[in-house]
């Protein structure tokens, strides 16, 4: 017991602690498990590649992506990974014009698996899918082209997940776990690892605050309901709610500092995101939803605050000095 | 036999005559802002290998520098909008001029020497009418303002000298009022264009983009050999929209934008923050928002990507580039970005200046 103090007094003090635990406990099984859900789609397409067959996979697999999204370090950000999962928000509707394109030319690509992953980003992932499976306007049977098409994008998605997966655990933890170590070019101290972890978790929040809710509420005058995320799919709140709990297992992981203050935001920014009974946040259209909706975006913008004065203060952390500025 | 008269008269001629250079501080490659641990804003010149040379504390966040060609002197401007800018003397340290912003003016963070700098010039806003103004100061009258020109668009941002006095101005295009601090007033309407201005006002050329890319401010500028105009670019629109943020530009054509797979350009994030161009002729723009470099050739094409967190300033350095970042690293672009220090407590802001 005397040894194992001494031995604490010896080792300094450092955030990077929490770097192991963000690793093993939180982006290791939600890369896993994000790989498993997209391998289970492709099987269901491939079985049965109708829309109502598919979707129960397809809400899995975006359940199972929300709880990654956010790592926007290496391996998602790689390769442009990020966009061709989830190519959202779709300002100038890409997502349509492309899958249309693609469908009108019957375009033989859908049966090469080798090359979809050049078509477009927009007529690739989730969100592609989303029109596929739930937008009258791109309603299909089976035997049509578009089986072809979403049996592609399924196979596209999953080898994505799986690639993703594989350089977590076999090269991009060891790049965080090693951050400031000799040979290390990415980080190129400790502190650079637990930075762009922060950073992940600062924009992660700023991203359901500003986007997924902040592109449907619009302005007061103005509110966009159909501009929130997955509308079509009836999940814009879930992905908030999936999201918040994500960022909340994050924070529980990487910080080795008092986080009462943080704790209590998520939990009532989670609180009020429950009793909002709007899942596609078209209340939005009225004057007191949309007061309901910007309470919670509210509380997210809390949850960002805490964040900074608890866990950055302690660790001696901003989120991007150059980023931020804009200039 | 010398007097004493005479001995005096002879040191203070010694002091005068021989104008310091930049020689005399050890011939700085660089001059770069950085916060430092206390919180506190510093410029610092930097060697070559991007070891210190001096310090010199500033009162706040400062955005560009711009270096006297030859007396070892640096104008640092306050943020946008800012009122002032400080003329600091790198020999001793102090700040030995305040520039303010005439009434109805401010100052949109960038500078430039003409008159073999006698001159600096100073892209404004004229606050009232939203028109960019270059603004005019003379060192040798104790920086006093003698002059200013229209620039030919809203939202000066940076400015830089080619031969026979001629400034390039990036009309960035966005309207802003100080009342509203850094909100982006006219974006449905905005048109940024590229001018070329001379020393008397008049304005020579101007280059705008297609109308598609009004919404691409063009911000930072870069000039090569050969008067080659390099220009980075913020896009208004979405972040997810795949457009280019380098344009590159000779007097007399049309601009030339960069070639990038989209999914490249999707990786700068719509936002290039600084440009270089280097001996070669090679280009690099680099994203804080995206934490990557990325480089082209003269042509435009696409040559490399590099990682790069919260990087922002780029300089050329002989056949290459030095980068910095707001984590302290100042980075050599090799394969990948080597570093050449790491000065964890400090963190770079926005632009490396490179003195030649």
């Amino acid at each position: 017991m005397r040894l194992l103090l001494a031995l604490a007094l010896l080792c300094p003090l450092t955030a990077q602690a929490g770097v192991k635990d963000v690793v093993d406990g939180h982006v290791l099984p939600g890369t896993a498990r994000f790989a498993k859900a997209t391998a289970q789609l492709d099987v269901a397409a491939s079985a049965d590649c109708t829309a109502e067959a598919i979707r129960p996979a397809w809400n899995d697999a975006y359940d199972a992506w929300l709880g990654i999204s956010h790592l926007q370090l290496g391996p998602i950000e790689a390769k442009g990974r990020a966009l061709a999962i989830a190519f959202w928000p779709d300002t100038r509707g890409l997502v349509p014009r492309a899958l249309g394109s693609l469908i009108a030319a019957e375009d033989p690509i859908a049966s090469n698996e080798e090359s979809f992953g050049e078509v477009s980003v927009a007529a690739r992932g989730l969100i592609a899918m989303e029109r596929l499976l739930y937008d009258e306007d791109f309603a299909y049977d089976a035997g049509e082209y578009e089986c072809n098409l979403v049996r592609a994008i399924t196979h596209d998605l999953s080898r994505m997940a799986v690639e993703i997966d594989t350089e977590w655990r076999e090269d991009f933890s060891r790049t965080l776990l090693t951050a400031g170590e000799p040979g290390n070019d990415t980080f190129l101290t400790s502190r650079e690892a637990d930075q762009a972890l922060y950073t992940a978790l600062l924009t992660g929040l700023e991203y359901n605050a500003d986007q997924r809710i902040g592109r449907p509420l619009g302005s007061f005058d103005r509110p966009r309901p159909t501009r929130a995320e997955t509308w079509r799919a009836g999940r814009s709140l879930r992905n908030v709610t999936l999201s918040l709990e994500a960022l909340n297992d994050l924070t529980e992981k990487f910080a080795d500092t008092d986080t009462t203050w943080t704790g209590l935001a998520f939990a009532d920014a989670l609180s009020v995101a429950v009793d909002l009974d709007d899942p596609i946040f078209r209340g939005v259209e009225e004057p007191a939803g949309w007061l309901k909706v910007e309470i919670l975006q509210q509380r997210i913008e809390l949850v960002e605050s805490s964040v900074e004065g608890e866990i950055g203060a302690a660790l001696g952390l901003a989120a991007g000095f150059n980023s931020g500025d804009g200039d | 036999m010398t007097t004493r008269r005479g001995f005096l008269a002879s040191l203070a001629a010694a002091a005068t005559l021989p104008r310091a250079s930049w020689a005399d501080m050890g011939a700085p490659a660089f001059l770069g802002v950085a916060r430092v641990a206390s919180g506190a804003y510093s410029l610092y010149g930097l060697d070559a290998e991007g070891s210190d040379l001096f310090a010199i504390p500033l009162p706040a966040r400062g955005h560009a520098a711009a270096a006297h060609p030859t007396a070892p002197e640096a104008v640092v401007f306050a943020r946008r909008p800012g009122r002032f800018a400080l003329v600091l003397d790198c020999a001793t340290g102090g700040v030995t001029h305040r520039l303010d912003a005439p009434p109805g003016r401010h100052f949109y963070g960038h500078g430039a020497f003409i008159a073999e700098g006698q001159i600096l010039c100073t892209t404004e806003n004229h606050i009232d009418s939203g028109e960019g103004r270059i603004g005019l100061w003379s060192r040798a009258e104790g920086w006093r303002r003698i002059g200013e020109f229209a620039t030919g668009g809203i939202g000066p941002h940076d400015l830089k000298r080619l031969d026979g006095d001629v400034l390039v101005v990036a009309n960035g295009g966005i309207r802003t009022h100080p009342d509203h601090g850094r909100d982006k007033l006219n974006l449905e309407t905005m048109r940024p264009s590229l001018a070329y201005v001379d020393p008397d006002g008049a304005l020579l050329d101007q280059v705008e983009l297609p109308s598609a890319l009004h919404q691409n401010s063009i911000r930072h500028l870069a000039v090569g050999r050969s008067g080659t105009v390099a220009f980075a670019m913020q896009w208004q629109g979405a972040p997810t929209d795949a457009i280019p943020l380098l344009g590159i530009h000779r007097r007399g054509t049309t601009p030339v934008l960069g070639k990038a797979p989209p999914e490249e350009l999707r990786a700068m994030k719509g936002y290039a923050g600084s440009i270089a161009i280097d001996a070669g002729g090679r280009i690099a723009i680099t994203s804080p928002r995206g934490g990557r470099v990325q480089t082209f050739g003269a042509d435009g094409a696409f040559l490399d990507a590099y990682e790069r967190a919260d990087v922002c300033g780029v300089a050329s350095h002989g056949a290459g580039f030095v980068i910095s970042d707001g984590l302290g690293g100042l980075s050599f672009l090799l394969e990948a970005p080597v570093a050449l220090r790491r000065a964890a407590d400090r963190a770079w802001d926005n632009h490396l200046v490179p003195l030649v």
